[in-house]
């Protein structure tokens, strides 16, 4: 199983490094692609090019999710997300929406927006900000990341935190408070039975000026 | 007619199954072997597998390997020996096991794993274990939640030999590492041990009087270093373990110990033998060798749920 990661490395090493030379190396010609770290090249190769697409298009507005989620988690799971490995592994959901600003803690490393998306005032879901990003759910939407392909549970934790660390970046803020403004999101968020509360790690938001 | 051949048909089922019973009631042993008893995690292990053994109608041997890698392949030998048909392990070494597993496997005798891996695949039947990476870093969160996000701290390290102490250092230092306000100032290893850890943390306290956080790889470790801050008057510090024993549980509740992580041990034991029972009846468990079971957070807002390693819906 793991040397299905090898192809992908070599693909992702060439596609990384449009610089450089390729230089032949006759005596041992699979030391490069060996010596990669196998975590960045897959993520490397798969972020952009799979992951936030499958998001974008498999993402619901937040009150068709949450209708489905009402209805039947497992059903509105084999639908629409798709389940982390393991006995007790939440449903991952792909959502999209807008709302309004409540309150928000942008001291923390781990920044949070309460946001209200059916205009009610009160807040009805927590957008996860970064720059630190708690989770797995990114990870564990992608139908294309199996555990089985991994060698232990570190590879696959470090594939979470790998695709945590890239989403980051992506998430830009304006200087000052943000309470009150109309933020537009997309995310992920986990759900382990109906009654959760919602916690989206966003993968990409724009608050209104 | 119909009816008559309706009524043959499940006297024959009645007796089939009558039969089947009987037959695992009077040869079928399931041996348990674990690491000792004296840590409640591993009872509760032990006596989740033995209840669903006994419950599926198997004889069962328990047995206990001390963490000890040659006297579990001695009791390997023992449990071959006398011609056991499954053994439920939960193992001595990620590496020093593998040569036990297969050993049992060149005789005919399927090994399923709780709790900890090997470091082989294709040699164990089952792999059951808890996504210790993912419940360190939940116990982390909350750590550094609790701790205001920064501060110095300490880390007490489980037992070398295990590869769990290993998977969740890594897994709480993924998530603390990421905050730069928090310090650690100490980190050692305290062996699984309530006595050990309480000795560790006094010399930790006297060394860096400025801690205020302790994080632990279990919770025999939280409750040795929690004893030894409150004796040194020391209630303030944080203190998070791992594992949701219902030692913690009653720590969390008095207001003591503030977080731990459950692994579902009962339910993990009892998954292993209803695996080992059906791989024994159709020479297939249908799932992958290798699986996950998610833990818990457990804090003030759920431990009242919590008992023996499992918790309340």
């Amino acid at each position: 199983m793991r040397s299905s990661l090898i192809p992908l490395a070599v693909a992702a090493l060439l596609l990384a490094l449009p610089g450089c030379k390729v230089v032949k190396n006759d005596t041992n010609p699979g030391a490069t692609a060996a010596t990669a770290d196998p975590i960045a090249t897959l993520v490397n190769a798969t972020f952009e090019a799979k992951l936030l697409p499958h998001i974008a298009k498999t993402a619901l507005p937040v009150a068709d999710l949450r209708a489905a989620i009402a209805t039947d988690l497992t059903a509105a799971g084999a639908a629409h997300g798709n389940r982390g490995a393991g006995e007790g592994a939440a449903w991952a959901f792909a959502v999209k929406g807008e709302g309004k600003v409540i309150s928000a803690n942008l001291t923390s490393r781990a920044r949070q927006a309460e946001i209200d998306t059916d205009g009610d005032g009160v807040a009805d879901l927590t957008l996860a900000l970064g720059p630190v990003i708690k989770g797995t759910a990114l990870r564990d939407v992608a139908p294309f990341y199996v555990f089985g392909d991994f060698r232990d549970q570190i590879e696959f934790a470090q594939l979470a935190r790998a695709l945590n660390d890239k989403v980051s970046p992506l998430l830009v803020l304006p200087e000052g408070d943000i309470a009150g403004k109309s933020m537009t999101f997309t995310g992920v968020v986990p759900i382990k039975s109906a009654k959760d509360a919602w916690v989206v790690t966003a993968t990409s938001v724009t608050v209104a000026r | 007619m119909n009816l008559k051949r309706r009524l043959l048909l499940s006297a024959v089922a009645v007796a089939l199954s009558g039969s089947f019973t009987a037959f695992a009631a009077s040869a079928d042993t399931i041996a348990i072997i674990t690491p000792s008893p004296d840590n409640p995690f591993f009872k509760a292990e032990a006596d989740g597998a033995a209840a669903k053994a006994k419950e599926l109608g198997y004889e069962v041997m328990t047995l206990v390997h001390d963490d000890d890698a040659n006297k579990q392949s001695e009791l390997f030998d023992s449990a071959i020996a006398a011609g056991v048909k499954a053994i439920i392990l939960d193992n001595a070494g990620a590496d020093a096991s593998v040569a036990a597993v297969q050993k049992a496997k060149d005789a005919g005798i399927p090994s399923f794993l709780i709790d900890r891996e090997i470091t082989a695949t294709g040699v164990a039947v089952s792999q059951i274990v808890s996504n210790n990476y993912q419940g360190a870093q939940l116990g982390a969160e909350e750590f550094v939640k609790l701790m205001g996000e920064k501060g110095e701290f300490a880390e007490l390290i489980g037992k070398e030999s295990d590869t769990n102490a290993g998977i969740r250092s890594k897994g709480y230092h993924d998530v603390i590492d990421q905050y730069p306000d928090m310090k650690m100032v100490a980190s050692q290893t305290a062996n699984w041990s309530q006595t050990e850890a309480y000795t560790v943390m006094e010399s930790m306290l006297q060394a860096n009087p400025g801690i205020m956080g302790v994080i632990a790889g279990n919770d025999t470790m939280a409750m040795g270093a929690y004893a030894a801050l409150e004796a040194a008057g020391r209630k303030d510090v944080i203190v998070a373990g791992f594992d949701g024993s219902n030692d913690v549980r009653d720590s969390i509740l008095a207001g003591g110990i503030k977080a731990t992580v459950l692994q579902p041990a009962y339910q993990q034991a009892q998954m292993a033998v209803e695996q080992a029972d059906k791989f024994l009846k159709t020479g297939s468990t249908g799932v992958e060798e290798k699986q996950l079971m998610d833990c818990v957070l457990i804090n003030a807002d759920n431990a009242a749920k919590l008992e023996t390693f499992a918790l309340a819906q």
